[in-house]
């Protein structure tokens, strides 16, 4: 198993030197001088400087290289726009926010979403489960936009005085609410449809006929014979759906207000900032990698069959 | 070969399971009695069942589903909105009108109208009529670029499927709205060409790593061997056993790439990176709405719901067709 | 009083086409510590029958109408709970598919032991070294160490021997095989066969066998049914089914078996029964061997549905030409 585990990460080593060079080629490919703050064109000999010390003047592949040094090392560069900052200020200040929303976003549709894909799977065919999916269904065809828009809508204009939800910034546990619910809808309809699925297909199983052969009480047939085995491939999916969250929140944190990596990422590309935007784009990569691989290397664990394949 | 006398030989002591002598008798009689009767009774108990055609049995499993049907209805009824509404109107779309300005629905504009007090029912069809060309086109460069990348894969194996794969395992770990961003900005504008190739790019893998496993596992059917043995050449195999085989899947994925890149194409818009005005999309009418959501909600909610609209028919149609073409999944 | 008493019982399952009936008034009793084997091909409602009995049945399948008594308690008004503490500990059912029958992300040890530990109430060591006990029981090698082991490592044998282990762990009365041998390989099931034989006797268990297979029939069973189209069409002993059948259903089953020495070349051909079984959907109103019978007539059999009678002491046929009725007639006169 630790031999699988190693090979894993190894692997993951080409696939980001390999996202780094596209999104290397993309950033050389986009017209434009991130010097250029104004109509005037920049004088030549400032521009011959400022590309000799960002190494502009290279060709692409030794750029290439350098860059590929320089993150192995952790040094994304300075912003190539905002003259005082690094590229790795800029991630330390709005990355976290953005992976805090993330990561409660996911834990709101984990919480949601599997009870209510269990109980819709348990209460198949009835009114229960009609609601249920009809919830799930709506809350995954809303475009996030729509969504956040009407809790906005709802909550600080139409129930201000009920209820003290801000609905923009990022202050204090009560702003978190909205923004959370508004990104954790649609994963949390993955969810609960993922798992009312995987549910309904264990039910169908012989060894589930089989526990209840042997009479053993529904309770505990459900608890640990079906969840154990419905709720693997939800643990699998738990992997990329985080990935996606962190990485897809540009939505959300633009309508509330949030300062997170969303918002700033859009301005960094219109604006040419390469450094900052490469520094962006390959730490959500990794982010995405990473939980690939973490998902990946559990999903072995918590099946044994594959368990012992892999060993 | 004269016949045994079966009659006069005495069924010799046997234990249980020795259950052939005492009937080698009636065996005769049984297969006598047969061939008599073969001809009245045999025709009508062992007739066998009327051929059907894949597709026409698909298609009436399809029917059956009440759900897809509902969802198929529904989708046609949007497309007919944008098909026909714009074309049955007189009405200027881009006529600018401040008097007329953010009215609410009604009987003249029963989608009411926007800032610029055009009518949005219209605009919305109209916006329609760009979101689906831009949903379509993408799809089906999606299926082009995702069948031919999976199929060679597939088919070809080895070393070459090693290395797509594992490129395409790499691409994956690209986040999806920033690539299309990126692409966006390597284009420098944003029009119905620039959205599409964006779109496409950001979202073909899932299409080519499906095809490639399928193409993969087809492979692997005897009557692919069968067909090499009478001499078929690979592509005449691979594109008339193969192919063939994955259309049922092609088309499900269709329905399912669709609401994708519609969507994709409205989170672009949103950001403010959505083709330039006049021409609006679903997505770019649902940017401007949100500029007013507070005083005027309808403008925002009308084309997110036609964007819900199209993912729930798309996705119940998908779903449909996935039962219809393979009835042994279990599930209701 | 048997221990098994089953009453007309009639078990439907609801289709979008209509009610399909599976089990169409099958009545027998089973007496303590006899085998009762049931016979007929896939679809004829052996398993349902089987499935009835346990409370089994998974909608949209339902016991319409009938009565099952076990030990004298009427099982068809049980309620969820009562059944629950029957099954495993009083009646205990083992399946076909030994390869998907058990769960495989537990392993074989907690599968046995939280049968003991539900119905026998037992600790968790005391549950152990009885599992160990129940394994070396069927005759699995390296039983304590082989409890921490997931179902997939053992082989399709050897898991219908846990089945079995698991099955009897609580001591049933009753053990319900349904079709124990089909999914495993030839040489595997003369063991398991043997097993069940041997374990019968030394627990002094009554059994139900089921199979399509009239090989496994004759060895295993004492009491033999045999159902078509959801009813019973014989029902005799082992012996006197396969010496003197009655049923042209029953003839011709045994007559479709392959034989090795060909005695004439010319009957070297497999013997089929031609047609299909009929549509459960709607019954035959009359006999519903009827359009595959050979000797069926235009008159009774397509008119009159036969009842079971008994044609001689023990054994009962449900047909209008029993094979000793028919002996003077001549074959294909109608």
């Amino acid at each position: 198993m630790l031999a699988f585990i190693i090979r894993r990460i190894v692997w993951t080593i080409p696939v980001l030197l390999l996202v780094i060079l596209m999104t290397f080629l993309m950033m050389k490919l986009i017209k434009g001088n991130p010097f250029q703050v104004t109509e005037r064109p920049v004088p030549a000999s400032i521009q011959r400087n400022l590309d000799r010390k960002f190494h502009l003047d290279k060709p692409w592949w030794v750029q290439y290289l350098y860059y590929v040094r320089d993150t192995a090392r952790l040094d994304l560069g300075p912003s190539l726009v905002q003259r005082n900052q690094d590229v790795n200020d800029v991630i330390k200040e709005h990355f976290p926010t953005s992976i805090k929303l993330g990561l409660m976003a996911m834990i709101f549709a984990i919480v949601v979403g599997i009870p209510l894909g269990v109980f819709a799977a348990l209460k198949h065919n009835t009114a229960l489960d009609y609601t249920a999916m009809g919830i799930a269904n709506l809350g995954f065809a809303l475009p996030s936009f729509l969504v956040a828009t009407l809790l906005i809508y709802f909550f600080a204009l139409r129930l201000k005085d009920y209820t003290g939800l801000p609905t923009n910034g990022w202050e204090g546990p009560s702003s978190w609410v909205l923004p959370t619910i508004a990104l954790g809808i649609y994963p949390m309809t993955y969810f609960a449809r993922l798992v009312r699925g995987t549910v309904l297909e264990t039910l169908q199983q012989d060894y589930i006929r089989t526990a209840k052969a042997k009479g053993l009480r529904w309770r505990l047939v459900v608890g640990k014979h079906v969840l154990r085995n419905s709720l693997i491939p939800a643990v699998t999916a738990a992997g990329p759906v985080l990935g996606g969250l962190i990485t897809g929140s540009f939505i959300v944190e633009t309508i509330f207000g949030i300062p997170g990596i969303g918002k700033y990422y859009v301005t960094a590309v219109t604006g040419r900032d390469y450094s900052v935007v490469m520094g962006i784009t390959v730490l959500l990569s990794v982010i995405i990698i990473v939980a690939n691989l973490v998902v990946d290397i559990l999903y072995g664990y918590l099946d044994p069959r594959i368990r012992d394949e892999r060993t | 070969m004269s016949e045994p006398d079966l009659a006069t030989t005495d069924p010799p002591r046997s234990s249980p399971r020795g259950l052939d002598r005492p009937f080698m008798q009636r065996r005769a009689e049984f297969e006598e009695a047969l061939a008599r009767n073969a001809g009245a009774r045999g025709a009508e108990a062992g007739a066998s069942l009327p051929r059907a055609s894949l597709w026409g049995d698909a298609f009436h499993r399809f029917m059956k589903n009440k759900a897809s049907v509902v969802a198929a209805i529904a989708f046609l009824l949007l497309l007919a909105f944008v098909i026909f509404v714009p074309w049955l109107s007189n009405e200027d779309p881009y006529a600018i009108d401040f008097s007329q300005a953010y009215q609410s629905p009604s009987w003249a504009h029963p989608f009411g109208t926007d800032g610029f007090g055009r009518d949005l029912l219209i605009r919305t069809a109209l916006g329609g009529r760009v979101s689906f060309a831009i949903g379509f086109a993408a799809t089906f460069a999606i299926m082009v670029v995702g069948i031919v990348y999976g199929a060679t894969a597939g088919f070809v194996g080895g070393h070459v499927d090693n290395a797509l794969m594992r490129f395409l395992d790499a691409l994956y770990g690209l986040p999806y709205l920033p690539f299309a961003i990126m692409t966006l900005a390597v284009f420098g504008t944003v029009n119905f060409w620039t959205m599409v190739v964006a779109l496409t790019i950001a979202s073909w893998f899932t299409t080519a790593r499906v095809m490639r496993g399928q193409i993969f596992t087809l492979k692997q059917n005897d009557y692919v061997r069968a067909a090499y043995a009478v001499g078929a050449k690979g592509p005449r195999v691979l594109y008339r056993h193969l192919l063939v085989n994955t259309l049922g899947v092609i088309i499900v994925f269709v329905f399912l790439e669709l609401p994708g890149v519609i969507l994709g194409e409205a989170f672009l818009s949103f950001l403010g990176l959505g083709i330039n005005p006049p021409k609006a999309s679903w997505g770019t009418l649902a940017q401007d709405g949100y500029t007013a959501y507070a005083t005027h909600p309808y403008i925002i909610v009308i084309p997110s719901i036609c964007i819900a609209w199209l993912i729930l028919s798309a996705f119940f149609i998908a779903d449909g067709l996935r039962d219809a073409l393979d009835p042994r999944t279990k599930e209701t | 009083m048997a221990l098994l008493e089953v009453e007309d019982l009639r078990t439907y399952f609801k289709t979008r086409e209509g009610e399909v009936h599976a089990v169409d008034g099958v009545s027998f009793e089973v007496e303590e510590g006899s085998v009762l084997g049931i016979v007929g091909e896939s679809g004829c409602g052996k398993s349902v029958t089987s499935l009835s009995i346990m409370g089994l049945v998974q909608s949209p399948g339902r016991v319409v109408s009938g009565a099952i008594r076990f030990g004298g308690r009427e099982l068809t008004t049980m309620s969820d709970k009562e059944l629950e503490d029957i099954r495993g500990k009083q009646i205990a059912m083992i399946f076909q598919d030994p390869m998907t029958s058990l769960n495989p992300t537990l392993t074989i040890g907690t599968q046995i032991t939280e049968t003991l530990r539900r119905h026998l109430g037992l600790s968790k060591s005391d549950a152990d070294k009885r599992a160990v006990g129940l394994l070396e029981e069927v005759h699995i090698p390296d039983a304590k160490r082989r409890l921490r082991d997931y179902p997939h490592r053992f082989s399709g044998g050897m898991r219908q021997r846990v089945m079995i282990a698991i099955a009897l762990s609580c001591d049933p009365k009753l053990l319900i095989a349904d079709e124990p041998t089909t999914a495993l390989d030839v040489t595997v099931q003369a063991g398991v066969l043997e097993l069940l034989d041997e374990l019968r006797r030394d627990h002094g268990m009554t059994m139900i066998i089921i199979s399509h297979n009239m090989g496994v029939i004759a060895e295993t069973a004492e009491d033999v049914l045999v159902m078509y189209a959801g009813q019973i069409v014989e029902h005799a002993s082992v012996t006197d089914l396969f010496y003197r059948p009655e049923h042209p259903y029953t003839e011709a089953l045994l007559a479709s078996l392959p034989h090795i020495e060909a005695q004439d070349p010319r009957h070297g051909r497999l013997m089929t029964i031609p047609g299909r079984p009929p549509d459960l959907l709607v019954p035959p109103e009359a006999c519903r061997f009827a359009p595959r019978c050979k000797y069926a007539g235009r008159d009774e059999c397509a008119t009159v549905p036969p009842e079971l009678r008994e044609i001689r002491p023990g054994h009962w046929v449900r047909s209008q030409h029993p094979a000793s009725e028919r002996a003077a007639e001549p074959v294909g006169a109608r």
